[in-house]
C-alpha cells in the first residue's frame, strides 16, 4: 500500500485531481461530469501515442517521428474513404500504414543498427513529406459522415472512442503486467545486454516495440480524424515530443525497463488537462506550450530530488549500520 | 598525407564537389560563383546553430531547444527595438537571453542525472511558448509591443519595419562574399580552435567518451558542460538574429522547422550521436552539403516536401552506411586476430 501511494502514478494522478479541483474553485463547471468526460475525450489521441511510445522508451530507446507516423495514417484513411472504401477497410488501410511506418523504422534500428533518435528523426521528415506529397499539399475535407458519426456514439453518456481507448489500456496493463513476451520490454531496456546473455530475443523486441509504436499512432489517427472531421497537413505535429513529455511525466524512465501503461496514461491525461484548464480558466492558448514545458521541467526535477533524497537516506543508514557492525566486534 | 584523405571530412569535401558540380551540371546557372556565395544566406542561420550544437553532441548531450531559443531571440530584438532600444544593442540584449536561456540548459543538465533530450524538450516547449506570448502578456500589462499595425497584423507578419542599417546586416558583402558567411566562417574558426586547440576542447571529448574517467581525473564537469549548452544557445539566438534581418520581421516562430536540418548536419558531419567524436569542420562541410542540395533541388522545381523526403533518408543512409561499416570492420579485425592465432 505504501509502495503504492509512493508511486509516480500516484503522485501525478493527485497532481491532476488537484489541478482540476482548483480550477473547479474558480470555473465550478469543469467539475460536471460532462465536462470530465470532455477533457478525456480531448486526451484520446495523446494517450494512444503514448502508449505506443512507451513501448520504445521502455527498451530504452525513442521514436519522434510518431506524430509523422499518425499524420500519414490519418491521409491514408482520409483518401481511401474520399475514393469510397467502406469505412472499416479504410480503416485497416490507416492502420497497416502504422504498421509498416513503424516496422521501417524498426529495421532501420535493428537491422541497420542506425541510433534511434537519428532514424526516427530522418522518418519523422520522411513521413510528413510524404503525407504532404500524397495529398498535394491541399487538407482532406468532405469526409463521409461514416467516419464522423464514430466519435458521435455514446454508450452510458460516454462516447464510444472513450471506452474503446480505455479497453486497450485496460489490455496493455494487463499484458505488461502478465504476459511473458510483454516483460521482455522491460528486461531489453533496463539490462540489454543481461537480457542477450539470458536467452532473451531482444532484437525482435525492439522491433515489436517500434511496430506498436506505430500501430499505436495510427489508431491515434483514426480517433482524431473522427474527432474533427478533416485531415490538416499538420495534423498531430508535435505529438511525437508531447508524447515523450507525457511519458516522462508518467513515470516512464528514458534509461529504459521502468514505467507502466497505467502511468503513460496518466501522464497523457495530465498533458491535455493542463491545456483543458486553462481554456476553463480564460487563459489565452499561446500560453499552453510553455506551461507544458514548464511541468516537464518541474516534474522531472522534483523526481530526481526526491531519488537523490532516497538515495542519500539509504547510504546514510547503511554507514550506521556498519558503524554499530563494528561496535560490535567487527568480522570474527 | 594519406591520413588526411581517409577522414570523414575529406569524404564529405569531395562530396561537397560532386554535388555542386553535378547540380551545376543539371543547371548551368548554379555555376555562378556569386550566387554560389549568396545561396549559403539561405541556410546561414542552419550554420550558426549546428556549429556549436556539435560541443554538445560530443559531450553526449543533445540540445533541442535551438529553434526555439531562435525565435525567442527575434522576438526579444523586436520587442526591444520597439521598447525604443537602438536596434543593434537591442541585437545584443536577443544574444544575451540566447546566453541566458542556454545557462539554464546547462545548468539543469550538468546539476541533475535528467536525460538532456528530456530537459531540452521541458525548454523547447518553454522557450517557445515564452516566445509565442511574450508580445501578448506585454500587451495585456500595458506596453507598447508590436509594430504601428496593431496585434493582428503583428500575429500575421511579425515585427516589421526595422531600419536599414540592421537589415543591411545580411546584405552587405566584403568582396563578393556576403557577411553573414564571413561570420559563420569566423564562428566555425572561433568554435574550432575552442574544441580542438584548448583543454576546454578535450574536456567535451573526454566527457562525452567515459564520463567516470572525466569524473575522477578531475575535469570540471559542471563547467565545461555549461559552456557547451550556452555555446550551443548562443548559436542559436545568432542564427535568430541574423535570420531577423534577412526575413526583414522579427518573429516568434522563426526557424521552427530547422531542427531536422540542424541535427542533421551535425551527424552528418561525423558526430557520435553517442558521444566521443565529432568535428567542426565535419559540421561546417555537411551543413554546406545539405544546405546546397537544398538550393540545387528548389532551384530543378522538386517541393520543399520532397526535400523534407531526401533529407530524411540521406541522414538514414549515411549513418547506416557508417554503423554497417563499422560492424563490418569490427568483424574483420576479429577474423584477422583468430587467424593469427591459429597459425601460431
Amino acid at each position: 500500500m505504501r509502495r503504492w501511494l509512493s508511486s509516480r502514478e500516484a503522485l501525478v494522478t493527485g497532481l491532476l485531481v488537484l489541478l482540476i479541483l482548483i480550477t473547479g474553485l474558480i470555473n465550478p463547471n469543469v467539475l460536471k461530469f460532462r465536462s470530465l468526460v470532455e477533457v478525456v475525450n480531448a486526451s484520446l489521441s495523446l494517450l494512444l501515442i503514448t502508449l505506443g511510445e512507451m513501448f520504445v522508451i521502455l527498451t530504452r530507446g525513442i521514436d519522434v517521428s510518431v506524430g509523422s507516423t499518425a499524420g500519414l495514417a490519418a491521409v491514408v484513411l482520409g483518401l481511401s474513404l474520399n475514393l469510397g472504401w467502406p469505412l472499416s477497410l479504410a480503416i485497416l488501410a490507416a492502420l497497416a500504414t502504422g504498421l509498416v511506418a513503424g516496422a521501417l523504422n524498426a529495421v532501420g534500428i535493428t537491422l541497420l543498427r542506425v541510433p534511434p533518435i537519428i532514424m526516427t528523426l530522418g522518418t519523422l521528415g520522411i513521413y510528413r513529406g510524404l503525407m504532404r506529397i500524397l495529398t498535394g499539399g491541399s487538407w482532406i475535407e468532405n469526409l463521409p459522415q461514416n467516419i464522423k458519426a464514430l466519435h458521435l456514439w455514446h454508450f452510458l453518456g460516454v462516447p464510444f472512442f472513450v471506452w474503446g481507448t480505455l479497453l486497450v489500456l485496460a489490455l496493455t496493463a494487463y499484458l505488461t503486467w502478465r504476459a511473458r513476451p510483454a516483460r521482455y520490454f522491460y528486461a531489453v531496456g533496463d539490462n540489454p545486454e543481461g537480457a542477450y546473455f539470458l536467452g532473451l530475443p531482444v532484437r525482435p523486441t525492439q522491433f515489436a516495440a517500434y511496430t506498436l509504436a506505430g500501430l499505436f499512432a495510427a489508431l491515434a489517427a483514426v480517433v482524431f480524424t473522427s474527432q474533427i472531421g478533416f485531415v490538416s497537413m499538420n495534423a498531430a505535429e508535435g505529438y511525437e515530443l508531447k508524447a515523450i513529455a507525457a511519458n516522462v511525466v508518467g513515470g516512464v524512465s528514458l534509461t529504459g525497463g521502468v514505467g507502466t501503461p497505467l502511468g503513460a496514461a496518466v501522464g497523457a491525461l495530465f498533458m491535455t488537462a493542463v491545456h483543458s484548464m486553462l481554456i476553463f480558466l480564460g487563459v489565452p492558448g499561446i500560453w499552453d506550450n510553455a506551461l507544458a514545458g514548464v511541468i516537464l521541467l518541474l516534474v522531472v526535477y522534483l523526481d530526481y530530488h526526491v531519488r537523490r533524497t532516497l538515495e542519500y537516506r539509504r547510504r546514510q543508514a547503511r554507514i550506521q549500520g556498519e558503524a554499530a557492525w563494528e561496535a560490535e566486534g567487527g568480522p570474527s | 598525407m594519406s591520413r588526411y584523405l581517409r577522414t570523414w571530412e575529406f569524404a564529405l569535401a569531395v562530396l561537397l564537389v560532386v554535388e555542386i558540380l553535378v547540380l551545376g551540371a543539371i543547371n548551368p546557372t548554379f555555376y555562378d560563383p556569386e550566387n554560389l556565395l549568396y545561396a549559403t544566406l539561405d541556410f546561414m542561420h542552419i550554420l550558426f546553430a549546428a556549429l556549436p550544437l556539435t560541443l554538445v553532441i560530443i559531450t553526449a548531450g543533445i540540445d533541442i531547444s535551438g529553434v526555439s531559443v531562435m525565435g525567442l531571440a527575434s522576438i526579444t530584438l523586436g520587442l526591444a527595438w520597439v521598447a525604443g532600444i537602438n536596434v543593434f544593442l537591442a541585437a545584443g540584449i536577443a544574444l544575451l537571453v540566447g546566453a541566458l536561456a542556454g545557462l539554464f540548459n546547462g545548468l539543469l543538465v550538468a546539476k541533475t542525472d535528467v536525460n538532456p533530450l528530456v530537459i531540452t524538450l521541458g525548454t523547447l516547449f518553454m522557450f517557445g511558448g515564452l516566445a509565442q506570448g511574450m508580445p501578448a502578456l506585454l500587451d495585456f500589462l500595458g506596453f507598447k509591443a508590436y509594430g504601428s499595425a496593431g496585434l493582428a497584423a503583428y500575429q500575421y507578419e511579425g515585427i516589421t519595419g526595422l531600419p536599414e542599417a540592421f537589415i543591411a546586416l545580411t546584405e552587405g558583402t566584403l568582396g563578393i562574399v556576403p557577411v553573414p558567411l564571413l561570420l559563420v566562417l569566423a564562428f566555425a574558426l572561433v568554435l574550432g580552435v575552442l574544441l580542438h586547440r584548448t583543454r576546454f576542447g578535450r574536456y567535451l571529448y573526454l566527457i562525452g567518451d567515459n564520463p567516470e574517467a572525466a569524473r575522477y581525473s578531475g575535469v570540471p564537469i559542471v563547467r565545461a558542460l555549461i559552456y557547451a549548452y550556452v555555446l550551443s544557445a548562443l548559436g542559436a539566438a545568432l542564427a535568430g538574429v541574423m535570420l531577423t534581418s534577412y526575413m526583414t520581421s522579427a518573429r516568434a516562430d522563426l526557424g521552427g522547422d530547422a531542427l531536422l536540418p540542424i541535427i542533421t548536419a551535425v551527424v552528418l558531419g561525423g558526430a557520435d550521436i553517442l558521444g566521443g567524436s565529432g568535428t567542426i569542420l565535419g559540421t561546417l562541410l555537411a551543413g554546406a552539403m545539405l544546405g546546397y542540395l537544398r538550393q540545387g533541388l528548389l532551384a530543378l522545381g522538386v517541393t520543399n516536401d520532397l526535400i523534407q523526403v531526401v533529407v530524411g533518408a540521406i541522414l538514414i543512409a549515411a549513418m547506416a552506411t557508417k554503423q554497417l561499416a563499422h560492424a563490418w570492420g569490427e568483424r574483420r579485425l576479429k577474423r584477422r586476430a583468430l587467424a593469427k592465432r591459429e597459425r601460431r
